[in-house]
């Protein structure tokens, strides 16, 4: 774009300047409203932003782990030595990523940058496939998330399949092996697949919380020979005999130790690498190292960069997260549905991570409002082991202290505390010294939670990070 | 069966009709029947079990949400295998109580958006036909007081797509307060035809609803002569969780997708 385009030129300063306005005026981090402001005046600037010279877009979408996976795959290519950009806030509807690109924009409209790693809402991701033309489309999974707007399941995995098609005709698309809805998304000659190949991670079965397995192709029903997370595994249909296509980039071998560590091998075209020290910790982080890896690949980074890249990863906003409260330390992990609430669990309890646990659901919009979930997480388990007391906040704490009734944990055991404070107090007062307390939190909750460590100094404003 | 202490519950497609944490019906029922003194055994009916052998042994029954893609395939085994036993016991008084998807089942049948039929099982004289906005978010609705619930006020969230037209002559469960219901505008929720509940309540509806819970439990003794314990429950933390859903569903803010003009609280501030 050598021309001058006014228009552009005079969205990307109205964009800018509401986002200094709106941090000036203490309206939280301006990670939307400025792309709502350079939409108006420009509804085409997100096309035109992308089109920049030099500049590579990477996609990454699925109800679950876009976070982690873009912020994997920003390392990696910090560590290759690329100019990376990104929405790091985890704004990711339209708005979101048009701010993020303004954001990064100078005032002629141009990003200097090589690649762009923009994590996208599932429902978004073929607008913005369309809008960006990306390069390279990661897509995760397609879980039960707030089906009050998402409604099913089986459309979410159809609207993804949208955005894969709407991908130019040279772009790659990295698809999840053992996802069955998006194992059989058409992704075309340049399909990438990643997945799992560790027997050991087994669960032995699917959990309460995944969905009937019906075969994408034929409507069968689906056979595991191994279920890793969630309705992730190793899978066949006997009716129509389409299996589980082989992934390029693999997890050979995977060990967590923790909640914030695991070695996991990888192998894939051209090497691989490990054991590679992660600070994630379960085999749907396993999953997400494995996408960011394969899109890297795709991205042109050589294995020894990939390895870089994880070494120097650090967890992004919330994902698993401790920040000081009263002298004790609180671990924040977000948990919104129930395969992200099912894996947060299970990485907690076997971690042995002390007497206390918090849980805090919200049932805004942001949230889902449809709260429903939490009865399909299989919160029995903590009914005979685990910590020995759980906290229970946010909107919803008292249906969740129901739930937790009615998995078999004794009245005595729960603590409802709705307010952020309050819970944050009554965990620093349980938790054990040098032991950070982990607490589950819906999107919302995690936010209210992440405010009141902020206002008391605890943490950087989440939009600083990154 | 006189003076047994025990009841069989019969879960209708526990794996495929599973959408909505429709689980924490079978917990609350189990739960309750447990602290009434009566063992409550759970018998799966799914698509590759349910003979007229295994349905005649059961007390009473629990169906539940699905996906459209499910649908079809379960009309088929509902409506020609299990119906024909299904709508004995029924209508000898065994409790048959139905969810969102499972409800629309019941019915005559089921008019998707292509125009296609999926035939229902017919014991509700009802219909449902797609409609094109879907009704999503938290309903309150008032039950009947023919059915005698210690509790009327039934709170759950609603999300369907579907407009289920009542024969006339056919009770609603009761009328909505707070949200969509059957069709989105005549106010009626559910059906209700002897020992048959249909209904579009999930979130899920026993637990926070223990009075309908209680129905299903004393409806089944009932038939089969079990004795059970009829007082009143410590449901200090069944209230709470219905409290906060109550009032979750009065704000209003919650609830979108459609709006009920007029029917709104006005709140006055003064100062």
């Amino acid at each position: 774009m050598t021309q001058a385009d006014p228009r552009l030129r005079l969205a990307v300063l109205g964009g800018k300047a509401t986002a200094w306005a709106s941090r000036g005026l203490g309206m939280g981090g301006g990670t939307t409203l400025p792309g709502d402001v350079a939409r108006a005046i420009d509804p085409r600037i997100l096309r035109k932003l992308g089109a920049s010279p030099r500049l590579g877009i990477v996609l990454v979408t699925g109800t679950n782990g876009k976070t982690t996976t873009s912020a994997l795959l920003r390392q990696i290519a910090a560590a290759a030595g690329w100019r990376t950009g990104g929405n790091q806030s985890g704004s990711n509807l339209i708005y979101g990523l048009t701010a993020a690109a303004v954001a990064q924009a100078d005032l002629l409209g141009r990003m200097e940058l090589d690649w762009l790693v923009l994590e996208v809402d599932e429902l978004s991701a073929a607008l913005a496939a369309e809008e960006l033309r990306p390069g390279i489309l990661v897509v995760l999974n397609a879980f039960r998330d707030q089906l009050d707007r998402s409604f099913e399941v089986d459309q979410v995995a159809a609207r993804l399949g949208e955005a894969v098609a709407a991908l130019p005709e040279r772009a790659v698309a990295v698809l999840n092996s053992d996802d069955p809805r998006i194992a059989a998304l058409e992704g075309g000659p340049n399909a990438s697949h990643f997945g799992i190949e560790d027997r050991d991670l087994d669960r032995g079965g699917l959990p309460e919380s995944a969905d009937r397995p019906v075969c994408p192709r034929c409507g069968g029903s689906l056979r595991f020979d191994a279920v890793y997370y969630g309705q992730c595994g190793d899978f066949r249909c006997p009716t129509c005999g389409w299996s589980r296509p082989s992934p390029a980039v693999r997890v050979t071998r995977l060990l967590t130790a923790g909640l914030d560590h695991m070695e996991l091998t990888l192998a894939g075209p051209g090497g691989g690498a490990g054991p590679v020290p992660v600070p994630l910790a379960g085999a749907h982080n396993a999953a997400n190292v494995a996408a960011a890896a394969a899109a890297a690949l795709a991205m042109g980074a050589s294995w020894e960069q990939i390895r870089h890249g994880l070494e120097e990863f650090r967890p992004a906003f919330g994902r698993s997260q401790v920040v000081p409260w009263r002298q004790r330390q609180v671990r924040l992990l977000l948990a919104k549905n129930p395969a992200g609430m099912e894996a947060s669990l299970e990485t907690v309890l076997g971690a042995g991570s002390g007497p206390v646990l918090g849980l805090a659901l919200n049932d805004g919009i942001a949230d889902g409002t449809d709260i429903s979930w939490i009865w399909d997480v299989e919160f029995e388990r903590l009914a005979s082991g685990g910590p020995r007391w759980v906290v229970l906040s946010g909107r919803r704490a008292a249906e969740l202290g129901l739930r937790l009734r009615y998995a078999g944990l004794d009245g005595s055991r729960l603590l409802l505390r709705p307010g952020a404070e309050e819970a944050l107090d009554e965990l620093a007062a349980r938790a054990a010294p040098g032991l950070p307390a982990p607490a589950l939190l819906t999107y919302t909750a995690m936010l209210a939670w992440h405010r009141a460590v902020v206002g008391t100094g605890g943490a950087q404003p989440f939009w600083t990070q990154g | 069966m006189t003076g047994s202490r025990s009841l069989r519950l019969g879960l209708l497609y526990p794996r495929e009709m599973n959408l909505y944490g429709d689980r924490g019906n079978v917990l609350a029922l189990v739960r309750r029947a447990t602290l009434r003194g009566v063992e409550l055994e759970v018998a799966t009916l799914g698509l590759d079990g349910g003979d007229p052998k295994e349905i005649q042994s059961c007390s009473g029954f629990l169906i539940g949400g699905g996906q459209d893609l499910d649908q079809l395939a379960l009309a088929h085994d509902l409506v020609t295998r299990k119906g024909p036993a299904l709508r004995e016991l029924v209508s000898s008084g065994a409790p048959l109580l139905a969810v969102c998807a499972g409800y629309q089942l019941l019915g005559d049948h089921y008019r998707t958006a292509a125009g296609d039929l999926i035939p229902g099982l017919g014991i509700l004289p009802l219909r449902t036909e797609a409609g094109r906005r879907r009704l999503v978010g938290n309903i309150l609705v008032a039950a009947s007081p023919g059915l005698g619930l210690a509790n009327p006020l039934l709170v759950g969230f609603e999300n369907h797509s579907g407009r289920t037209i009542l024969e006339p002559g056919l009770a609603p469960l009761g009328r909505v307060v707070r949200g969509g219901g059957n069709d989105g505008d005549s106010g009626a929720e559910g059906a209700v035809l002897g020992s048959v509940i249909g209904t579009y309540l999930h979130g899920p509806l026993l637990p926070k609803n223990p009075a309908l819970a209680d129905w299903w439990l004393f409806t089944a003794a009932d038939r089969t002569g079990t004795t059970i314990d009829r007082s009143q429950l410590d449901d200090t933390a069944e209230e709470a969780a219905r409290r906060e859903a109550i009032r979750i569903t009065l704000s209003g803010s919650r609830s979108r997708g459609y709006r009920l003009l007029g029917r709104r609280p006005r709140i006055r501030r003064t100062g």
